[in-house]
């Protein structure tokens, strides 16, 4: 080891930096979850009283089925139709970077204007999707208050920023099959279909698995969606939209800690949400691994 | 830039050992640093203040010190608070906005008592129960005030013309003396015109109504009275709007369009609302007059300087917090950046007494000159704000799902106790 100490400097920094601004406070965020504290004032030891409260409170709940609902509502589309993508990309011979740059950008647009723009389009009042609507002589329909319309409005924006995120993925995964497998399938008879539900499915199953991990991990923290959409002001502190349809876990937890200053409470929230993502990512990964042994 | 890998390296490490160096000093009690330091940092959020008498201040002061200035963006509290507890480059001179300053108080320790520094000579030009609100429980003065938000009614006078409705502001103010005048008004609104709404959300007029009693969501005892009449009272005043159809339930980011096209005939709103409203629909421009609050103004915000104990030069920032915010400067805010003054002297300053092209030429001052002083003082404890939030969600709730007002306003009383049990509210 001693003998590798250039090696082992070099990468120290990505530690260092790790140690101070990430591990550090994943730590203090659990020395927290059992305090009551303001933010600046003395610390009161609380105990298990913040995880009682936590279990006693409908908004925790509602959050929580807000999040699962929009999770579902987005990974779903994102991963099937960037699959798709994936493929047809793979089959261009023509143009492909531009393909490539053209469904990669919404992802590295800005998330805050990617929100606006939602928000103008599907506004209930004088939104375009509403007006186009209208000229079909449908009546306008409440995306931003009904409660499930906001769920499927975020869940939208979600899908169109991350489906060409996994579609690179994907295609990265398409290119490494080699052509001769593909030829042999030919040979034997097999058409498209087949050939991507029995050869290139299996092949891609380990990328599958880190994109359906990837996604719950980022779509279970769906924060700024919900948060630019429904932006709160000082005289309606509340968040998440109407009757707080779109209240997802982690924004309840800003809103506890840094709008209420009540940092013990957000600190229980998010260690209660970090055992469901844990378990939700294990469920994930025992459903896509199964039959693989067979 | 050109930069070599040396000059890197160099100015890497010498980053590297400042931070470790102030976060060092900072650890301590926060009584490093000589106390007539030359070098004074302000931090305030856009629109907080004048931009124009700040910087008139670094040049009046350039003598004794070197002011710096900070425009901080984002979320301000949060900010300030996170500064506050690590104690490290925490600025001389610091903003908090007036719906933050309550929750501030219990941690007074943290900022330097005004009156020690001569707040108490001058406090009296200054509205009392302005003053009042940045007091700690010990009577330590924490915020020097810079502006109020006084409550009135907008209204679209063009609108009111066509619907056969008086809309000369003294005709209005006597027709929209009470609550019911003025939903009475907004009945008839509704029927001469279609499709418009007397007010943009049951939230808007539950702040109002709420503002307008002596007794909040907390009292002094740090008990809950959420749950009491006067809140009721305010609930069943707001959801009024709802059942007589007069609510235009904008809970998204419509509002501005609303304005602009005219949906809404009305709006209540605080002075530095008129901003807003100008803003969001210049086409409007001469529409617009202004009348009273019905039953009597409420504050909304207006925000307050404060000095954290950390603070270099407590005399000399003094003497840049009361000069910023004189008379004469606090009525140019009003001008510059549309933050009404708390200091009732600048009522009658040329800056604020002209005519309001906006508004029709309407002098508004004659409206919210006498509402600042009407506004009645009222205790708000730290979790206020946080006690209130589900009240303001159970009414969007009634709006978007048709909850059953009297489950609503049941759902809102439990889900406001917890919330204040959780920040140790009995």
């Amino acid at each position: 080891m001693l003998s590798h100490w250039r090696q082992y400097l070099a990468i120290s920094p990505f530690y260092l930096v790790f140690l101070a601004f990430s591990f550090f406070p994943v730590l203090y965020s659990l020395y927290l979850a059992f305090q009551r504290w303001d933010g600046i004032g003395t610390m009161h030891f609380v105990g298990l009283q913040e995880f009682r409260f936590l279990w006693k409170d409908p908004v925790f709940w509602l959050s929580i089925r807000n999040t699962l609902v929009i999770w579902v509502l987005s990974t779903v589309p994102t991963l099937a139709g960037a699959l798709v993508l994936a493929t047809l990309l793979h089959s261009v011979r023509r143009f492909k970077g531009f393909y490539r740059i053209a469904l990669y950008v919404p992802n590295v647009t800005s998330i805050v204007a990617v929100a606006i723009f939602f928000g103008a389009v599907f506004s209930n009042n004088f939104g375009l999707v509403n007006a186009i609507l209208d000229t079909v002589g449908i009546s306008p329909v409440p995306w931003l208050s009904d409660p499930w319309l906001i769920k499927l409005v975020i869940a939208l924006l979600m899908t169109w920023m991350w489906t060409g995120y996994n579609m690179i993925i994907y295609l990265a995964g398409l290119q490494t099959i080699p052509k001769e497998i593909y030829e042999a399938a030919k040979l034997d008879g097999a058409g498209p279909v087949r050939t991507f539900l029995q050869i290139t499915m299996p092949i891609m199953r380990p990328i599958i698995l880190f994109t359906v991990i990837i996604s719950t991990i980022n779509g279970l923290q769906s924060f700024s969606e919900p948060q630019i959409l429904f932006a709160s002001e000082a005289a309606n502190p509340s968040l998440g939209g109407p009757g707080q349809a779109g209240l997802t876990t982690l924004l309840y937890f800003y809103q506890s800690a840094f709008v209420n200053n009540d940092y013990g409470y957000g600190a229980a929230i998010v260690w209660a949400f970090f055992v469901l993502i844990i378990v939700l990512v294990l469920i994930n990964w025992r459903i896509v691994q199964r039959g693989r042994k067979a | 830039m050109d930069l070599s890998r040396r000059r890197f390296l160099q100015a890497a490490a010498l980053t590297a050992a400042a931070a470790g160096a102030t976060a060092a000093c900072g650890g301590s009690s926060g009584s490093s640093g000589s106390k007539d330091g030359k070098d004074l940092t302000l931090w305030y959020w856009g629109g907080a203040l004048s931009d124009k008498v700040v910087a008139e201040a670094k040049t009046h002061f350039s003598g004794q010190v070197k002011l710096t200035t900070s425009s901080i963006g984002g979320d301000f509290k949060q900010k300030l608070t996170t500064t506050l507890a690590a104690g490290a480059a925490v600025p001389d001179i610091t903003g908090i906005k007036g719906e933050d300053i309550a929750s501030f108080l219990p941690n007074g320790s943290r900022f330097l008592d005004l009156n020690d520094l001569g707040f108490k000579k001058l406090s009296s030009q200054y509205l009392d129960w302005k003053t009042k609100l940045a007091q700690t429980t010990d009577g330590k003065q924490i915020g020097f005030p810079i502006d109020i938000g006084p409550t009135a009614l907008y209204y679209r006078a063009d609108l009111f013309d066509k619907a056969g409705l008086p809309s000369d502001p003294a005709k209005v103010a006597a027709e929209t003396k009470t609550w019911d005048d003025y939903y009475a008004l907004g009945a008839e609104l509704k029927k001469a015109l279609p499709g418009t709404y007397l007010i943009n959300n049951l939230g808007s007029v539950f702040n109002i109504a709420v503002g307008q009693g002596t007794k909040r969501f907390i009292d002094e005892n740090n008990h809950f009275i959420g749950d009491q009449d006067h809140i009721r009272a305010a609930w069943d005043l707001s959801i009024r709007p709802y059942r007589l159809g007069l609510d235009g339930k904008i809970n998204d980011n419509t509002h501005n369009a609303a304005l602009s096209k005219g949906t809404l005939t009305t709006e209540l709103g605080a002075a530095w609302h008129a901003l807003d409203i100008e803003q969001a629909a210049p086409n409007t421009k001469g529409k617009w007059h202004v009348s009273p609050n019905p039953g009597g103004p409420a504050n909304q915000g207006g925000s307050y300087l404060a000095l954290p104990k950390q603070c270099r030069n407590p005399e000399e920032a003094f003497k840049i917090i009361s000069w910023i915010l004189n008379p004469a400067n606090d009525a140019r805010g009003f001008t510059d950046a549309a933050i009404f003054p708390a200091c009732p002297a600048a009522y009658a300053m040329p800056a604020m007494t002209g005519p309001d092209a906006f508004f029709g030429g309407q002098k508004i001052i004659e409206i919210f000159g006498p509402a600042a002083e009407a506004i009645p003082a009222s205790y708000e404890a730290p979790a206020d704000a946080a006690v209130m939030a589900p009240y303001l969600t159970e009414l969007t709730n009634i709006e978007a799902k048709g909850k059953k007002p009297d489950d609503a306003w049941k759902d809102a009383v439990s889900q406001a106790k917890q919330i204040g049990q959780r920040q140790g509210v009995s």
